[in-house]
């Protein structure tokens, strides 16, 4: 039985730390960010080359990633989506569009590949991240064998959340991100430096996402599709668990990872997402304002 | 505050636009129609008459989205249905399909899995093979092409208007459901056969005329299809309903209290919009002669929608006509590895760009100009000219 609720868990907090960055990104500031993925995927890379060229683990490609996915956020912020603010829908187009450009320019290792010049670690095959020895090696503690990689994806996931619960609760910045969730224009009347507060919160959600590449990195292959396929997840996590709700998408995440594991457990792995779409559709019509949500904008 | 900023093409259009609308019209069905008297290579022309599948899921995106402010994120789920409906009865209709040792089509798949000594026959070599039999009527199949979409649609879109489920959310539920439908198409192997879908197709045979897909006769049918549907298209949305379905995307709560029910013309058109997508998906399969799960994959739904968005969301040609244009470049830059490359680095910059500066797309484009056309031909700026009576 433990054994079950550890496999949701896990699934969950993988989840969590997709859906974490976007509940920033999508939840504090209405920003559909198709691009999420592909932020991940960037953080993913820069374990790669990391390793590969500075010789650094993963606990140093942690706080890079950060820094590069981070940077990488702000410069999409800057020249796309502080045009769209309010256009909802055409956020969503436009960040696909840099979703393809980001994938390609991995791809074509920034188009060096024109020039016959190859970068080890890029381009469109497929990547391996390197995880420190001690944290493959499954531990027994009282007759359970703990996989220690998933309990340490599972620990960063929880400081990272804890960690921007207090951002957002605790600190000055946090609570004018939450005044401009609310309504950007009073929070301007206000004081508040609407544009370099929402640069810097979609930065920080960005730079999340890198986070959650290199933790994935260490148990998928890298590669530059890998984005594709997180970012929807993550986005059913935020919407189920309200729009602007921190713990809303906390639960929904623990609650959608661990339907994902008892689903998987009883029949198999594609009939498991299938019903966690299932059950999302039918939360949405259910409560399309999510979970736990207050009225944003 | 608005979702999207949209401009009302049919409310306050001069006597020159609508002429010019309807010059377009009519230089495009030549263009299609006309296509096989320039272009002799049947190779060209098959890949064209996909394309003008395209121009068809274009026209249906415009419709849900660009007439009715509903964005579908989920047209594939209507496009693939109506794939695999056709491509079923053309599978019992292949060689592959009666060439396995049984009097009656059996699909070559099922034969490969089946457990040594069942009967080969539809009834009962699998749990689920006996959903095929109907479809040895190729009839059967492309009615269901066009039925089922709209049953799954009109059950879809009725919980979701009648629940007063609006923008964003609409997208993402359609998102969820067709990548819901996808996993269960690759889970029912047996019946689907998985991710591999279904290839080796028969060709559609009508009165004992078979349509190679490679025959200018093929091509006049997606033609003629897509002509017939832009038309009707165009019709559905000047009527009374269409006219009452855009004043409901400007303004639900208005259009409600003017006595009008919204969802029922919201369900009306997405509902028509699914159907015209799975009508799409039949022509796919007669033209590419195969089904499979990728076309509910995201990333084709998601196309689509750009598709629209480049060609003009608001106008039903301009969407028609930027699909069409989309799929025809990257064709032809797709012949060269390194043009192949370069053009996804492109059409990603050029998303980006259409979304940022041209938010109505070509077919916005065409109307400012001529917009600013007839305000120099009249010498006064149109915002002082009396408005006429209509």
């Amino acid at each position: 039985m433990s054994d079950i609720i550890f496999i949701g868990l896990s699934l969950s907090s993988i989840l969590l730390l997709i859906a974490l960055g976007l509940s920033i990104t999508y939840g504090a500031m209405g920003v559909i960010n198709m691009a999420h993925g592909e932020l991940v995927m960037i953080g993913a890379y820069t374990a790669v080359l990391a390793g590969l060229h500075l010789g650094l683990n993963l606990f140093f490609a942690l706080p890079l990633a950060f820094v590069t996915s981070g940077l990488v956020g702000l410069v999409i912020e800057r020249l796309v989506i502080r045009r769209l603010y309010g256009r909802i829908i055409d956020t969503l187009l436009a960040t696909w569009g840099v979703a393809i450009l980001l994938q390609q320019l991995i791809r074509l290792e920034f188009g060096l590949s024109f020039f016959g010049i190859h970068i080890d670690g890029l381009g469109p095959g497929l990547q391996n991240m390197t995880v420190p020895a001690f944290l493959t090696q499954p531990i027994d503690v009282a007759g359970m064998t703990i996989q220690p990689y998933r309990t340490f994806i599972i620990v960063v996931t929880l400081l990272l959340a804890g960690l921007t619960w207090w951002l957002m609760y605790r600190t000055p910045m946090g609570v004018q991100v939450r005044a401009i969730m609310r309504n950007p224009q009073i929070a301007a009347a206000c004081g508040i430096d609407v544009r370099r507060v929402s640069a810097l919160t979609f930065a920080y959600g960005s730079g999340l996402a890198g986070i959650a590449g290199v933790l994935l990195a260490g148990f998928k292959t890298v590669m530059p599709e890998m984005g594709a396929s997180v970012v929807v997840d993550g986005f059913l996590v935020v919407v189920v668990g309200g729009v602007g709700s921190l713990l809303g998408t906390i639960l929904a995440a623990g609650i959608l990872g661990q339907i994902n594991g008892i689903v998987a457990l009883l029949s198999n792995d594609i009939i498991a997402r299938a019903v966690v779409f299932a059950v999302v559709i039918a939360l949405i019509l259910w409560r399309p304002r999510g979970l736990f949500s207050f009225k944003s904008r | 505050m608005s979702i999207e900023d949209t401009s009302t093409p049919t409310s306050s259009s001069s006597r020159l636009q609508r002429y010019a609308d309807w010059a377009v019209y009519a230089v495009f069905i030549v263009i299609i129609l006309g296509a096989p008297m320039v272009i002799d290579d049947v190779f060209w022309l098959n890949r064209i008459s996909k394309y003008l599948v395209f121009g068809m899921l274009g026209i249906a995106i415009a419709l849900s989205w660009g007439y009715a402010g509903i964005l579908n994120l989920g047209q594939g789920l209507f496009f693939g249905l109506g794939a695999y409906m056709t491509a079923m009865s053309l599978k019992l209709m292949s060689a592959t399909s009666l060439q396995q040792g049984s009097d009656k089509p059996v699909p070559d798949f099922m034969l490969w899995n089946a457990e040594p000594g069942a009967v080969t026959d539809l009834c009962c070599i699998n749990k689920g093979s006996f959903l095929w039999i109907p479809f040895q009527s190729q009839w059967f199949g492309m009615a269901m092409s066009i039925v089922i979409p709209l049953i799954v649609a009109f059950v879809l879109s009725s919980s979701i208007f009648r629940l007063r489920v609006s923008g964003v959310y609409v997208a993402i539920i359609t998102l969820a459901l067709v990548l819901l439908v996808r996993l269960l198409l690759i889970d029912a192997q047996p019946i689907t056969n998985g991710f591999n879908g279904l290839t080796d197709l028969g060709w559609l045979t009508i009165g004992g005329f078979e349509f190679d897909p490679y025959m200018v006769e093929t091509y006049y049918v997606v033609a003629i299809s897509l002509t017939v549907v832009l038309l009707l298209g165009r019709w559905l949305v000047s009527t009374r309903a269409g006219l009452i379905l855009q004043s409901t995307r400007d303004d639900p709560t208005r259009a409600r209290y003017l006595g009008y029910d919204v969802a029922a013309y919201q369900i009306f058109f997405f509902t028509i919009s699914a159907g015209i997508a799975g009508f799409a998906g039949l022509l796919y399969v007669v033209a590419a002669e195969f089904a499979s799960p990728s076309f509910m994959d995201i990333g084709f739904s998601i196309s689509m929608v750009v598709w629209a968005a480049v060609g003009g969301r608001n106008s039903l040609i301009g969407a028609c006509i930027g699909a069409i244009l989309i799929n025809t470049v990257e064709a032809t830059v797709s012949e060269t590895e390194i043009f192949k490359e370069a053009w996804k680095l492109i059409i990603g910059g050029v998303f980006v760009l259409v979304v940022l500066y041209m938010p109505n797309g070509l077919a916005g484009i065409a109307r400012d100009l001529l917009a600013r056309f007839e305000r120099r031909r009249k010498g006064a700026p149109a915002e002082t000219a009396p408005k006429a009576a209509e």
